[in-house]
Parts: structure tokens; sequence; C-alpha cells
């Protein structure tokens, strides 16, 4: 059964001079026990998608259309109400900077049983800080973080309380946005196989969000691939990365280095991400794209179901010449 | 906290000597000698010049004279106005209390008024109200207090005649009691309400800056995520966030108060320090010149220390610095 159902959600923001669209009719279907990575460069809408579906982005510039179901709500329909009852319980997130993540003047204990309490008043003092500290020990703190203040716990450990304080209400959805990107990969790793191990006690279902390839492949099932606000390939992570059809995906990968096999040039994408406020008619990534033909610049390809459940926006798959390409 | 604060007050003590030091010295560095105008501005005869020399020890050295100052400065004596022959200490006493009054009244109305008239604009950024408050804090922060200070008197006490143009209580009227106070207050009016209106825009500027960027900050975004409402997380989190700049700037103006209220008691002709030591300056009164610096010195290292354990009891960060 599918947890999150977004459908055509399309992002505008509006300000002065111009409209940008920072996320472009995306459909994505997050099943429960899911581990999705949304994966991208800077700037192409990963973090907008997160807000989005949060709904955080400032309403004042920001458009949202679509529908985004959690849970069989309709987010979007639902009022401010609504939605704070949502929060945290249905719906949690650990931000990239978890050293800002909480106010530098509260103490840490204090800061989380007053978030603990919004959606659980009834509980007693004590019991509250029994709940407070086996949540610190559940991600391997000591019990002393209770009564700290974040500036005295290191990037790794504020981590830690970002993902504790995630998982006090047992989420069904976890947001994780660029979650490990700040630290160092010894804590990353670590920092992965906790959460993974916490996943299968708590039955979690989670979308990771970060530009990072090695996290998507060491720590999800699926992947969806993100340029400019579109998706323009999703899979099972061993589809996507073994056997990548779309070329903006083949890229990516291409500008990791890898320990096993031959020694390859690492190589980026050349150009840069396109200006979101100028409308494209063609394919978003064709500008960069070193297979475009003419068609690649008139028509907006559409997305192509592969077998197992891989699916592609590019107008070269589904025709065979480009299978060839892919391999060589 | 505790050896917080013994350091800082420590470091409070120490910077008070330094103020008595560098005070002596400006004072000793001064052109002008009080002798020539105690003796009469006429052909003084070089013997009388010579026993008044003699009688305030100015023939001794510098040192020993600064040694002499400190000796009875431990005593509490704060030594005789070469004018008038009176203890420091006692005139002093007689004065600071109007100018106490006044600027505390000030400090307080001001940070209360503008840094509640920046919270509520802060929380409407751009808004009618935003935009003409602060318009208007910058037309008052270029103000010379002196010229509201007259434009209020012509104002309000020559032509509308609902206030007194000067003075801190009318001496003809003789009042007691309630009436005293009432009185008071009449004459504090003017002077305090244009000290607060020049010192409003401080506070209204700073608090509203400081609520706007705690309002961008992460953690802002995290209490929403977690459901928190909107109230709570401005009148638990951001408003102890963003209250930091404004004790700074209090300690900062009532400092600034203290020492710069002197033009604003000469234009309403209030008795306090202000007008007091402008003539203590012009007339080389040295002994009443260095109580006065002294007691400023005293009052703005006893602010500053005030404010800083005020600002480490409110951030953890500034506790534990080295």
């Amino acid at each position: 059964m599918s947890i999150l159902e977004i459908e055509n959600l399309t992002v505008t923001f509006h300000t002065k001079d111009k409209i940008t669209r920072a996320v472009h009719n995306i459909s994505l279907s997050v099943e429960e026990q899911d581990s999705i990575g949304i994966v991208g460069e800077s700037g192409s809408g990963k973090s907008t998608l997160a807000m989005a579906i949060l709904q955080l982005l400032p309403k004042r510039i920001a458009r949202i259309e679509g529908e985004v179901i959690l849970d069989g709500k309709h987010l979007f329909q639902c009022t401010d109400e609504q939605i704070r009852k949502i929060r945290w319980r249905d719906l949690a997130v650990v931000f990239q900077k978890s050293m800002n993540a909480l106010s530098p003047v509260h103490k840490i204990g204090t800061q989380m049983s007053d978030i603990y309490r919004i959606h659980e008043s009834k509980i007693s003092k004590k019991k509250l800080k029994e709940k407070i500290i086996s949540l610190l020990e559940m991600v391997n703190l000591p019990s002393r973080v209770y009564d700290l203040y974040p500036h005295e716990l290191s990037g790794g450990m504020m981590q830690r309380v970002s993902i504790a304080l995630s998982l006090m209400h047992n989420p069904k959805l976890l947001i994780l946005d660029e979650a490990t990107t700040a630290l160092d990969v010894v804590t990353q790793g670590q920092i992965l196989s906790e959460i993974k191990e916490l996943e299968k006690e708590l039955n979690l279902t989670r979308i990771m969000i970060t530009h990072d390839m090695s996290v998507v492949a060491s720590a999800c099932k699926k992947v969806a691939v993100m340029y400019a606000g579109n998706i323009l390939e999703f899979g099972y992570v061993k589809d996507v990365l073994v056997n990548p059809l779309h070329p903006y995906t083949q890229g990516l990968l291409k500008s990791i280095p890898t320990f096993k096999g031959e020694k390859k040039n690492i190589r980026g994408i050349a150009g840069a991400l396109p200006d979101l406020s100028v409308p494209v008619q063609g394919c978003i990534f064709a500008s960069r794209c070193e297979f475009a033909t003419d068609i690649c610049y008139q028509v907006k390809p559409t997305e192509e179901l592969l077998s197992g459940n891989h699916r592609v926006a590019c107008h070269l798959v589904g025709g065979m010449e480009h299978a060839n390409v892919n391999h060589s | 906290m505790g050896s917080f604060i013994i350091r800082r007050s420590f470091t409070g003590i120490l910077i008070i000597f330094v103020a008595i030091f560098l005070n002596f010295m400006l004072i000793q560095l001064a052109p002008g000698d009080p002798i020539s105008i105690l003796s009469g501005q006429d052909s003084p005869s070089p013997e009388m010049e010579e026993a008044l020399r003699e009688k305030y020890g100015l023939n001794d050295s510098v040192g020993v004279q600064f040694l002499t100052y400190l000796r009875t400065l431990a005593g509490g004596d704060l030594g005789e106005s070469i004018l008038s022959g009176r203890p420091v200490s006692e005139m002093i006493g007689e004065r600071i209390g109007p100018t106490l009054m006044l600027t505390l009244t000030t400090a307080i109305l001001a940070l209360l008024i503008g840094t509640l008239l920046g919270i509520y604009c802060a929380r409407r950024p751009g808004s009618k109200l935003d935009n003409l408050l602060s318009g208007l804090s910058y037309l008052f922060d270029s103000m010379p207090s002196f010229w509201l200070g007259m434009m209020f008197i012509l104002l309000f006490a020559s032509w509308l005649g609902i206030f007194p143009t000067s003075g801190m209580v009318d001496l003809r009227a003789n009042h007691s009691g309630i009436a005293y106070y009432i009185d008071v207050l009449h004459h504090m009016f003017l002077p305090a309400t244009t000290l607060t209106l020049l010192s409003i825009p401080y506070f209204f500027r700073i608090t509203r800056s400081s609520v706007i960027q705690v309002m961008s900050e992460d953690f802002v975004t995290t209490l929403r995520a977690t459901g928190m409402s909107e109230g709570r997380i401005f009148n638990k989190y951001v408003l102890k966030n963003s209250i930091l700049p404004t004790i700074t700037v209090f300690g900062i103006t009532i400092a600034y108060m203290i020492t710069g209220v002197a033009i604003i008691e000469i234009v309403f002709s209030w008795p306090g320090m202000g007008s007091f030591m402008l003539n203590a300056i012009s007339r080389r009164d040295y002994p009443l010149l260095m109580g006065i610096y002294l007691v400023l010195s005293i009052s703005v290292a006893v602010t500053m220390i005030v404010v800083d354990v005020l600002y480490a009891f409110i951030d953890p960060r500034i506790r534990y610095s080295k």
C-alpha cells in the first residue's frame, strides 16, 4: 500500500519580476517501508519538493499545484490546524544543517520535551524525561545531552539529536533532507547504518534527499533522479545505478570515482542548470545532453515505463539506438 | 555562572581603576589653572596664589597628587570643591538624584516602547505601519536633541502653556506630599519625552532587525515542521533569541544617557549632573570634576556588568567562553 502519493506536483515561485518553476509536474508514489533516495545537483528542486510536502514553503511567493496524499489525507486541502496535527506524528523531517536545527539558547532536553508535548500533552514530567533520554540513547547519545545546549555538541551529535527528535512519535514517513551531507564520511557511515537499524525496529518509510550517489547506493531501495525540477529517471537502486538509461543519470555516475575496475577519467556534465524562469519547450536536459537530437528541443519526452518499475523520461529510451551507447 | 559573575565584577573593578587614573591624568593635562580663577581675574597677588596652591597641594608632583587622591578616595572622601569649598560627595549627592530619575525613566520607557514597536513591525515587515515607523525612526535618530527640546519648549510651554519651561519643581508653589510628586512629573514630562523620542529609534531598529533575522533561522523551520503553533514558537523561542542585542543596546544607551543627558538638562534647566559637570569643566574645579567623572565611570561600569551578567544568563554560549 502506498503511504505517500504525489500527483502532478508543481511548485512555482512568484517574485517581483519573474516566475521560477522549481518543481515541475512530479508524480511519485512511496510504498510503506520504502526508502527512496532523491538525487540531483544543487538547485534541482530536491529540497523544494520536500518543503512542498511539508508545506513549509513561504506562502507569499510559493504557488503549489497538484496533490500530495499522505496516508489517505489530501495535505493541500487540510486546514492549518489539521496540518499541525499531521506534522511530526505522520510526517517528520531531519534537516541538513542540524547545528542550527535547535534554538541555541534553550537546553536540548527542554526543546525535545516541548516538541514531544505538542502531540502528547498528557504525559507526566518524569515520564517525559525518561522518554527523551531513551530517545537519545536510541541514537547512541549519552543521557547528559539532555542538559546540554546545542553549541556544546559536535556536528555528528547534533545530527543524532535531530534524528532522535524526528523519530519521537514514530512518524509514518521520514524525510531526511541532506541529513548527512555536512558530516565526515566515517560519521556519515555510522549514522546511515544506525538509521537502517532503527528502520527495521520502527517500520519506517523514508525519503532521503541527497546529492551523494554513494548514500543512495548504500542506504536506499529506490532512487529518483531529479534535474531542474523534473524527475528524469526512477526505479530500484539496483536497476538505476547499474543500468542507468537517462544521459543525465549516466553523467552523474561518471562523475564519481570508483575503487574497482579500470581507472577512468572522472567526468562532469558540461554546462550548468538552465534558468528555471524561462519555459522550456522540449526536454529540460537537452541543452546539456551530448546525445540530444532535434526532437529533444521540440517535444517534451514522456515517461517510459520499463520492466521492474524503472521509469525514464527520455526520447532516446524506447528506441534501440540508445541501449548500445549506454554500455560502451 | 557564579564564576562568570566574579570574573566579570573583577574586570569591572579594574576598569574603574583605569578610569580613575585616566580622569586624573586628563585633567592634569588640560590647559587652564583653577588658582587664577579662584584668586580673581585682575592682578592677583603672588602671595595669595602661592597660599592657595599650598592649600590644595598643587605644588606637589603629579605622582604625589595622584597618591594623595587615591588615599583620600579610599576613605570615601572626594575632596572639596575648589570654588564653593563644600564636600564634593555632598554636592554630587544633591545632583545625581534628578539625573538618575530622568535617565532611568526615559531609558525604560524607550526600551519598552521601542522594543514593542520593533516586535510589532517585525511580524509585519513591509506593512504601512512598518514603513511609517521605520521612516520616523530615521527622522528622530538624526534630530539634534537640543533642537527638539527647544521646539517642545516653544510649542508646549511658550505657546500652549501646558507645561513649565524649566526646572524640576515650582519653587513658588511650595508643594508637599502627592502634589509635590505630581509637580515633578509635570516638570519632567517635556525633557523625558524629548529623550525618550530620541532613544526609541535604537531599540526599535535593533529589535526589528533582530526579530526578522531570528525568524529566518533554521531552528524556526524545525519548530514549524514539528507542528508547534506560531504563537508558541514566537513567544518561547524567537523572543529569547532576539532579545540579546536589545539588552546590549540598553546597556550602551544607559551609559550614553548618564553621560550625554547634559545638553537636555541645560535646555530644560534640569537640576542634574549635566549642567553641573559643564560648569565644573569651565571653571576648572578639579576635585569636583574628578568626583563627577568617578561617579559616571562607576555607573557605566556597573551598568555594563549588569548587562553582561544578564546576557550570560540568557545566552549560554557567553557563559563558557574564556
